[in-house]
């Protein structure tokens, strides 16, 4: 008779274990990301043979949301707690970030990180008390916090008010002058692409994702859910809050009006809705498609309301019909290609 | 004292119209345990209703009332046909039903702006700008009015929850829906019932709020922080709950607006809404929160 030690089945079990992700990751097609970024990051090279300014400004664009439906997902899709709130934390992180900028001429590209801490900081806080509810009355209250934080900043004189400060623009040619931010959200899409993988893959992860199918059960299961929670709820903050630091630089302005409007915080929860919550990829995609959807509807319907309209739309009929979002249905109906699997 | 007497009437006045908007927000989630986050806008249909009846046709907002009533009603099936009865089956029901109505209320908001513009309305009929003197103490007949009506109609949806049959059955669902559908009750039925019938109010609240705020479609954001702080006070599905929540936290605001400036008052409904869940979160009259 062998005699079993706990060591013993603990190894057999780790190498059982490594040998099923080392099966998951032959399936895993890591070139494709990693061309993709390769891509963007010589992109601008275009600039050598003709005016690609335009082309330049969207995928930036797509990369900063890129950046904060990725920090969205962690709490939205990860542990499953929707917050319409979340564009406060672009707000802080923009407000920090440009104020020190407006003073000390410091790039908001070296204080993103800063500014994302300082998001998290205030999300860890806020996740405090907001968190103790959950379900309808997390969302709520998530949305009261956007109202509180319009009023603050609207009225505190020494961020200017409503009208917001105006920041130096930099002195680079105007052919060049998108290329640091374009590389600064670049390089963050990517690290909060990279990061949402390992934390979906981490302990962590599997705790919040435990959390998301049933709190009480993962509670009894040991997992620490507060703490899980309010971490979770400040490390999506601390990427939106990045985003929105250097987001105030490359506008050349920080007004109340740009932060903390609803349809910012919407446009986070849609990323996350359309590609698929939860996933790597989703929000990846999701935000390719919403900024293509934004371009179409303001080129060829103009006004700012029928934008509202159309986003509302989407989201209600992608929620009626494909609530797994595109990486979720595909994925489910085991048609997901290769390429896009990034989980 | 009479500086103080000042501020509760009119904080009383303002508190009954912030009644009746909250009050089919309470319905709602009482029955259908939606949240309407689309309540807003909707209640801003029946103003726009309101609104084009005094424009166009000189009508009374409180003649307007009824038919503004009716068209949220119907739109009120529409949209439970539509969208909320296929969702009745969704595994995370209540957090998708916020989400679709979230949806839905910047459908309308972008509907609503693109027929009619972010102008800021009102209606005027004369008493809006009246007021009534007792002492030295003035009532602004508008508000009043609306304070008066919005109770009125409150009383009426309370004898009808009541004293009627299908108001018992209305409380049944909003109790245990299984238990009074074993006891016979339709309770799809009653779901659409009381969706039209929330909306319906909301449709009332529009037209008396034509003439006490001026109203522009992307203000309902305003308002849904509002009344979700008399609903999360009054403890969700309360409606008793909600009429006094809306009582004092208008008067609490009226204080705060007096006293601190107009911005500040409006802050006192959020920080109300954070405090109530920080400390309370089944408000006044609410059961403890389903755990879901």
């Amino acid at each position: 008779m062998t005699s079993l030690d706990t060591n013993d089945v603990i190894t057999a079990r780790k190498a059982y274990y490594a040998g099923l992700a080392g099966e998951a990751d032959k399936g895993r097609v890591v070139w494709f990301p990693i061309a993709f970024l390769a891509v963007l990051l010589v992109l601008p090279a275009l600039q050598f043979t003709g005016n690609y300014n335009y082309l330049i400004h969207l995928v930036l664009f797509t990369a900063s949301y890129v950046v904060m439906a990725s920090g969205w997902n962690i709490l939205g899709g990860f542990a499953g707690y929707i917050s319409l709130g979340h564009n406060v934390f672009f707000a802080v992180g923009g407000y920090f970030a440009g104020m020190i900028f407006a003073r000390y001429g410091i790039s908001t590209i070296i204080l993103a990180p800063l500014a994302g801490l300082v998001a998290a900081a205030l999300g860890y806080v806020i996740g405090l008390i907001t968190l103790r509810v959950r379900g309808p009355s997390f969302i709520i209250s998530s949305l009261a916090l956007v109202m509180i934080f319009k009023i603050l900043f609207d009225n505190w004189d020494f961020v200017g008010g409503s009208n917001g400060l105006s920041l130096a623009a930099n002195d680079i040619p105007v052919k060049w002058a998108k290329l640091p931010y374009y590389y600064a959200f670049i390089i963050m899409a990517a690290f909060s692409v990279w990061a949402s993988y390992r934390i979906k893959h981490s302990k962590f992860g599997l705790g919040l994702r435990a959390i998301s199918k049933d709190e009480i059960k993962s509670e009894s299961a040991g997992i620490n859910t507060r703490f899980y929670k309010v971490l979770a709820f400040a490390i999506s903050a601390f990427f939106v809050g990045m985003a929105g630091a250097v987001w105030g630089e490359y506008l050349t302005y920080i007004r109340p009006n740009i932060f903390l409007i609803i349809l910012v915080s919407v446009n986070m929860v849609l990323m996350c809705i359309l590609g698929g919550k939860g996933t790597i990829a989703g929000p990846v995609i999701g935000a390719v498609l919403l900024v293509a959807f934004n371009e179409f509807f303001v080129a060829t319907l103009g006004a700012s309301e029928i934008n509202i309209f159309a986003t509302g739309m989407i989201m209600m009929l992608c929620l009626m019909f494909f609530p797994l979002g595109i990486v979720g249905t595909l994925a489910r109906l085991k048609k997901l290609p290769r390429v896009l699997n990034w989980d | 004292m009479g500086e103080i007497i000042q501020i509760i009437i009119l904080g009383l006045a303002l508190g009954g119209v912030y009644a009746l908007m909250g009050s089919g927000l309470s319905l709602v989630f009482g029955v259908m345990r939606i949240v309407n986050l689309a309540h807003p806008i909707l209640i801003m249909g029946g103003s726009y209703v309101a609104y084009w009846g005094f424009r166009l046709y000189g009508m009374d907002p409180l003649v307007m009332l009824p038919v503004a009533v009716v068209i949220l009603a119907a739109t009120g099936v529409i949209l439970y046909k539509l969208v909320f009865e296929r969702e009745a089956r969704s595994a995370k029901y209540s957090e998708m039903t916020v989400l679709l109505t979230f949806a839905l209320a910047m459908v309308v908001e972008g509907g609503l702006g693109a027929a009619f513009t972010n102008t800021q309305r009102v209606t005027s009929p004369d008493y809006a700008t009246d007021a009534i003197f007792i002492g030295d103490v003035f009532i602004p007949t508008g508000q009043l009015y609306a304070g008066i009506v919005s109770l009125a109609i409150i009383s009426a949806l309370a004898l009808f929850l009541k004293y009627s049959r299908f108001g018992y059955a209305i409380r049944a669902t909003t109790q245990n829906r299984e238990a009074a559908e074993l006891l016979g009750v339709n309770v799809n039925f009653v779901g659409l019932a009381s969706f039209a019938i929330g909306l319906g109010l909301a449709g009332a609240a529009g037209s008396l709020v034509s003439f006490v705020f001026s109203f522009y479609p992307s203000k309902h954001w305003e308002w849904i922080a509002i009344l979700m702080s008399l609903v999360v006070l009054g403890g969700m599905g309360s409606i008793l709950g909600t009429v006094l929540a809306a009582l004092i936290l208008s008067v609490v605001a009226a204080f705060v607006g007096t006293y601190f400036g107009a911005t500040w008052s409006t802050l006192t409904f959020f920080v109300a809404l954070f405090v109530v869940l920080l400390v309370r979160p089944q408000g006044l009259f609410g059961e403890k929160p389903e755990l879901a």
